[in-house]
């Protein structure tokens, strides 16, 4: 039965993002597929292989005030009508107005079941003019939304812009969301399957294509090498900005840059599992997620002790700068001797923007009790579901043989059985894309679901 | 379901005649007293069958270019009125198909249209703007600019028209051209019914509830817990009863005594997916329901809106529209794969 569903591909973006460019070069390039394209823009297109039909954007909220029920009256009109043509639609693709928040649109998929028992949502993309989405973020809410709900951003107007700068605009998007996938453009030629057919409800294709969310960003901000001799050194941190940080401590960490790389990306996975609390005056120990709590006034240290010489390398989620950290080798006289990092390096992490909207990932190995989950899920859509505008990903559920597929816009989410576990590991990928999103208070909670 | 037969009716459904239509069959009606059974379909075809047998007695090809939206016929029944996607309503002469007039609103979908009580005045809905013509084809009046597209229009009298949108049902005085009432309600209203005496009014709406208003005294209720929208309403000729569609079941509601808020409503629970065709008979409490499973079933109802089936058959695939013949001694079913059923229906 989904098999006959059409696909709808939602498209956004600002004015003169080349919206209008894209969906000519759409309608206009031979792909022997049948289009049926719903925009705001009055004219109407009589064209071979597809059909342009106008709709006044009609936003229809519910009385419940429930943002999520708010959906697209003009598109359930529209739709409900194209479903009885004989002649059925390989694609439909509905347009929205520059301003638009793409949240109704996509809930019309989710809320109404006339609608929902024929199209499927496919994907959404989202067009951003490079040279002009730098301003727009800082100005209007609805750029960002537009930026958070999508599957495929088509970056426009590369010409434009130069290298540096498109590097930029890049990391900052994908900060802000970290499931989209990126597509450079100059006049919105881009392959006409990467806007039509994405299958980006399908998480599977998602996967495929990233197989760890996390992978692209490092959950910490600063590396520190030092060589050491055996013995017992002292790490002093001062008040700093966090009451806490995440650190993990390698042995045999290389300088150069490959091995500092190579470092990060091992450190990536000690990032991704749960931490260990460890108060101050303890021994820190190696290759594992820590997290030193610094709550206590003043200074506070921490002990690496070591056999044998090695060189140490320190992942830290903040800079060494922020805490003031030092390193010094303890004497046997009790004397303290600083040591200077053989090498530092600076990574990029997440919260390098500062944008309000932005991706929080939560990996986690095992599994969760299915109810505990719920609880928490369901607490935290209906508390912050107005600012989640995507949730995807999937849960291994204790004692049950298949993996649990999550997928979601604002409030309204599915949990659905997916392909068998086998022999795989079990473990767990959510992706929230929000505003304001409490990270580290999400990641806790959600620890507290595994069993 | 390509795979299923139409079944021999049984109970007081018999068997009548059937026919096929070219693409889905959207809207249907009796014209010329019952003689003759109008089908109009997606593609913008209209057809006329002969009532008794189904013989095809005139069809009007791509009528509406892009696609039939609405049709409707008069009281009279000599005159089809229907509108489509390309901006226009046509008057046909129902016995030979002829066309009487044209009448072009502009760029945009023409989705639906009534004639009066009388059958004086056809009352059209074009985006967010409502006419009444004339049967001569000469516009008589034209609305305010509605906040949102007319989802429906009702007729309380030959002069009193209604009309729902988001957020609102707007009683005009065509004569007068003034506002008579205004009912305002934060909520998508996907349908609407008037009860006979023109007292209640009843409005399915996109957050799956039945929203009610008793005119006189402006008191209003709302009926929640629906599993999808209720898209189908129909009154009984008594104002009594008002049966609801909105999931597999029909949900009859009861407005006797103190009725329906706080009472049990009646459900008929006779189709296996979601209803999609609800009309109560001209006489009597004889309600027919068509399902997107196929099948048409009748029930016959006390006034506490419970009831049992007294006919039921299975015209095949998606039921989009049902009508009684004008004297009720048939019901007509037409699917959205094209197929026309017209079953004799004898009452006891």
């Amino acid at each position: 039965m989904d098999n006959n569903k059409v696909p709808v591909t939602i498209l956004t973006g600002f004015l003169g993002s080349g919206k209008t460019t894209l969906l000519n070069r759409i309608l206009g390039e031979e792909h022997g597929k049948k289009i049926a394209v719903i925009e705001n823009e009055y004219g109407e297109v009589g064209i071979d292989q597809g059909l342009v039909i106008d709709a006044d954007e009609e936003v229809f909220e519910m009385s419940n005030g429930c943002i999520c029920c708010t959906v697209r009256g003009d598109l359930i009109r529209v739709l409900g009508n194209l479903m009885k043509r004989r002649d059925k639609f390989d694609y439909v693709l509905v347009e929205t107005t520059g301003l638009a928040d793409p949240g109704p649109v996509a809930q019309t998929f989710f809320m109404d079941e006339e609608i929902s028992s024929e199209f499927t949502l496919d994907g959404i993309v989202t067009l951003v003019d490079a040279a002009h989405i730098e301003q727009q973020l800082g100005r209007s809410n609805e750029s960002s939304e537009q930026v958070a709900f999508a599957d495929v951003i088509v970056l426009n107007k590369t010409d434009l812009v130069s290298d540096d700068s498109l590097n930029n605009l890049e990391s900052r998007l994908k900060d802000m969301n970290r499931m989209t996938r990126i597509i450079r453009a100059e006049q919105a030629n881009v392959p006409i399957e990467t806007v039509l057919n994405l299958s980006a409800f399908d998480l599977d294709e998602v996967l495929k294509r990233r197989p760890s969310f996390l992978e692209p960003e490092y959950p910490f901000e600063w590396t520190g090498v030092v060589t050491l001799k055996p013995g017992k050194y002292e790490i002093t941190m001062e008040e700093g900005p966090d009451p806490e940080m995440s650190l993990v401590a390698l042995l045999d960490q290389g300088v150069s840059e490959e091995e500092l790389k190579l470092g990060a990306e091992s450190c990536v996975r000690y990032f991704a599992e749960k931490s260990e609390e460890l108060f101050p005056g303890n021994n820190i120990p190696f290759s594992k997620h820590i997290n030193l709590i610094l709550n206590k006034k003043g200074s506070k240290n921490f002990y690496l002790e070591l056999k044998q010489s090695s060189r140490v390398g320190l992942f830290t989620q903040h800079t060494a700068e922020e805490f003031d950290l030092r390193l010094a080798r303890m004497n046997e006289d009790n004397n303290k001797e600083d040591i200077p990092f053989e090498a530092e390096r600076i990574w990029v992490a997440e919260h390098e923007h500062d944008d309000e909207v932005s991706s929080i990932a939560i990996e986690r190995e095992g599994d969760v009790d299915p109810e505990k989950l719920n609880t928490w899920m369901g607490k935290l859509l209906a508390e912050k579901g107005v600012d989640i505008f995507r949730t995807k990903g999937f849960i291994s559920y204790s004692g049950n043989p298949k993996r649990i597929v999550f997928q979601g816009v604002h409030m309204l989410f599915t949990a659905q059985p997916d392909k068998e576990w086998g022999n795989e590991p079990r473990r767990n990928q959510l992706v929230f894309i929000g505003r304001n999103l409490d990270e580290d208070q999400m990641q806790k909670d959600f620890d507290k679901c595994l069993i | 379901m390509p795979d299923i037969e139409p079944f021999t009716p049984r109970g007081m459904l018999h068997d009548g005649w059937s026919a096929q239509v070219n693409d889905y069959a959207i809207v249907c009606g009796w014209s010329m007293s019952g003689k003759i059974f109008n089908v109009g379909d997606a593609s913008g075809d209209i057809h006329a069958f002969n009532g008794i047998e189904g013989k095809l007695i005139w069809m009007n090809k791509s009528a509406h270019k892009g696609g039939l939206l609405g049709m409707s016929i008069n009281q009279d029944g000599n005159i089809l009125a229907s509108s489509g996607q390309d901006g226009f309503v046509r008057y046909w002469n129902s016995e030979d198909g002829k066309e009487i007039n044209k009448i072009q609103l502009g760029k945009g979908w023409v989705e639906h249209l009534k004639w009066s009580p009388d059958g004086k005045h056809l009352a059209i809905a074009f985006s967010r703007d409502v006419y009444v013509f004339n049967s001569l084809g000469d516009k008589i009046w034209h609305s305010e600019k509605h906040p949102s597209t007319v989802s429906a229009l009702a007729w309380v009298n030959n002069n009193e028209l209604a009309t729902s949108c988001y957020g609102q049902v707007a009683f005009f005085d065509i004569e007068n051209n003034k506002v008579n009432q205004r009912l305002e309600w934060q909520g998508s209203l996907v349908s609407m019914v008037i009860s006979p005496s023109g007292d209640i009014v009843a409005c399915g709406s996109q957050d799956n509830s039945v929203h009610f208003w008793r005119r006189t005294t402006g008191h209003d209720a709302e009926m929640t817990g629906y599993p999808s929208k209720p898209s189908n309403l129909s009154f009984d000729q008594s104002g009594t009863l008002l049966a609801t569609g909105g999931s597999e079941r029909v949900t009859v509601w009861s407005f006797e005594g103190n009725g329906p808020e706080g009472s049990i409503p009646g459900e008929l629970g006779h189709h296996t997916e979601p209803v999609t065709s609800l009309s109560f008979s001209h006489k009597g409490k004889l309600i027919a329901s068509g399902s997107r499973d196929g099948s048409v079933v009748v029930s016959f109802l006390q006034s506490n809106g419970h009831g049992n089936p007294v006919g039921a058959a299975f015209a095949g695939d998606y039921v989009s529209k049902i009508a009684w013949k004008p004297d009720d001694c048939a019901l007509a079913a037409v699917c959205s794969k094209g197929s026309i059923h017209v079953w004799p229906f004898k009452p006891r």
